[in-house]
């Protein structure tokens, strides 16, 4: 009995320090956010301190504040989903569920773009926008985006749409409901959920965004990871701030993930099983 | 049987029905994706400078051969192979040793599923950011305040070559860890339990459990795993951008970002597209056999 119980303390005491391993940064960065610049710097770290919302206030209102950058990552982001979302679900639609002319090798393209490193394309999307003067602009950004986060979200879509029981197509078909009717009011209900956790993940991805754009922002349209990114190079010792901002950054995607948590699996994995042809 | 005579109609309609959801998304990917893509391919052949705009021209085959005797490329070939082949192997046995554990903790799973999703939602350029300006700095950063304690000394993580390849490798192995366990985890909670079983009345030790039982079902699993990770640490991009920058010298510079330095640092865009080339050709070639591979197994 006791040998047992000892295993458990062990195997306990095992996941706790993994528990700390990843949740330890997280947690650190936000101390860090709350101390003043120099109670960052002493020696040995200071555990219990005055805590400070100062860092916050100059993020958000001083003169170096992030608040612009928010809002051109949540134009960039929210814009690009929904444009994700409108031409995603349609063909994820013809291609889970309609006899779509050469369905195996258009969803196979599709997941063929996703694997093209975004470094080979960077430098096309560059030289075209520079030259349509698209450099710095939202609707050169978000037209870039959409190319990577159409793939996943068709392929996700079209995981949930295989779900739903063939049955209740058929049946809203020959109650004659036509088939636009039957896509709005029959199938797009049933995959509710599967839409939400679609949309979540392409929200996520673009947010995280940053080598494009990083080079195809500018001083217009500068995203918030770009901004701290521009923060560490400028002022190196600021990190009671960057700290700060850094949460701010992180808080929708840390909201997100949580209310997307039991999908993040399915939702990373997507693709891959479809891919090898094995089911 | 006035069915059968409208069926053809009704066929061609729902094609055209299926064709019209679908190609709107269809025309954007081509245009977003694979028009890019030739415009990369034919860019590599070109001298495109834009620090010395009069050279530009079409160069043929030349930026290809500069590559051959390069000394930086082949550097960074180099470091991607040891950053992709110990980033996934690392992944995935401590991916697979944590699940394991995990699996017999009878209470804390969902904290620990909690805590192992942090790392994967954060940005890759915050995480690097994270790691640059609170784990690693010498003196005060997390990591020497430990090996102080322990009287290791106090160590410059980012800025000796070796230890910073050595950090943005364990920065890449921290982020995506979490993903390999959860991936593993949830296979292995779906095992059927009665396997196991089987196999502990038959007195079979834990390891001969672990390698003739467990590691053949959740075979599948790890595939998918080091497949989708290969991918994604030979475009590894954001975190080591913000951690080292490919620094110090090129000691931490892949050739992805060997690929966007000389583009858009050195603004050498012909000689970019050429590295961004191989790298294309690399992940192709890496996936291809790796779907062969998972074929054949």
């Amino acid at each position: 009995m006791s040998r047992r119980a000892l295993r458990a303390l062990l195997l306990l005491a095992g996941a706790s320090v993994l528990l700390a391993v990843w949740a330890f940064p997280i947690l650190w960065g936000l101390l860090t956010s709350l101390k003043t610049e120099r109670d960052v710097l002493a020696y040995p770290p200071k555990l219990i301190f005055e805590p400070t919302l100062a860092n916050y206030r100059e993020v958000l209102f001083g003169s170096a504040s992030i608040l612009p950058n928010l809002w051109s990552s949540l134009v960039v982001t929210g814009i690009t989903t929904i444009l994700t979302m409108l031409l995603a679900v349609p063909a994820a639609y013809a291609l889970a569920r309609l006899d779509l002319p050469g369905k195996r090798s258009g969803g196979f393209y599709v997941l063929a773009t996703q694997m093209l490193p975004p470094v080979g394309l960077i430098i096309p999307y560059f030289l075209v926008l520079q030259r349509v003067g698209w450099l710095d602009t939202y609707q050169g950004m978000i037209a870039i985006y959409l190319t990577f986060s159409l793939p996943f979200a068709i392929w996700l879509m079209v995981s949930y749409l295989e779900d739903v029981p063939r049955e209740m197509e058929e049946a809203a078909l020959l109650d004659r409901a036509g088939r636009i009717r039957t896509l709005l009011y029959v199938i797009l209900p049933q995959v509710r959920g599967g839409i939400a956790v679609t949309t979540i993940f392409v929200f996520l991805n673009a947010w995280n965004e940053f080598l494009f754009a990083v080079v195809l922002g500018g001083n217009r349209v500068r995203t918030v990871n770009v901004a701290m990114f521009n923060f560490i190079s400028v002022e190196q010792t600021l990190w009671a701030r960057l700290a700060a901002a850094a949460m701010i950054a992180m808080a929708p995607v840390i909201i997100l993930g949580l209310l997307a948590q039991r999908h993040i699996v399915k939702g990373l994995t997507v693709g891959a099983v479809k891919g090898g042809g094995r089911r | 049987m006035a069915r059968s005579s409208d069926r053809p109609t009704r066929e061609r309609r729902e094609r055209r029905f299926a064709l019209v959801l679908f190609l709107p998304a269809f025309l954007v990917l081509a245009i977003g994706t694979t028009v890019p893509l030739f415009y990369l391919l034919w860019a590599s052949l070109w001298r495109i400078d834009l620090s010395m705009p009069w050279l530009s021209g079409f160069a043929g085959l030349e930026n290809y051969a500069k590559m051959a005797a390069d000394p930086r490329f082949w550097n960074s070939l180099g470091l991607t192979v040891i950053y992709t082949g110990s980033t996934v192997v690392f992944q995935v046995v401590i991916g697979l040793g944590l699940a394991l554990l995990v699996l017999r903790i009878p209470r804390g799973q969902a904290a620990l599923r909690i805590a192992a999703i942090m790392p994967i939602v954060l940005a890759p350029v915050v995480v690097g950011m994270f790691w640059r300006t609170l784990v690693l700095p010498p003196d005060y950063g997390l990591l020497d305040l430990v090996t102080q304690a322990l009287g290791l000394g106090s160590h410059n993580w980012l800025g000796d070559p070796q230890l910073a390849l050595v950090s943005v490798i364990t920065i890449h192995t921290w982020q995506w860890t979490p993903f390999s366990f959860l991936v593993i985890l949830a296979s292995l909670a779906a095992l059927p339990p009665d396997v196991f079983e089987a196999a502990r009345i038959d007195r079979a030790n834990a390891w001969r459990r672990f390698i003739h039982i467990t590691l053949p079902m959740i075979r599948p699993a790890i595939a998918i795993i080091v497949i989708m990770r290969m991918m994604v640490a030979l475009s590894a991009f954001a975190a080591i951008f913000a951690a080292t920058g490919g620094g110090p010298g090129t000691a931490t510079e892949i050739l992805n970002l060997y690929a966007y330095r000389t583009s858009f640092t050195d603004l050498n865009l012909g000689y970019g597209a050429a590295l961004a080339v191989v790298l294309l050709a690399i992940t192709l070639l890496v996936s291809f056999l790796m779907f062969r591979l998972r074929r054949a197994a």
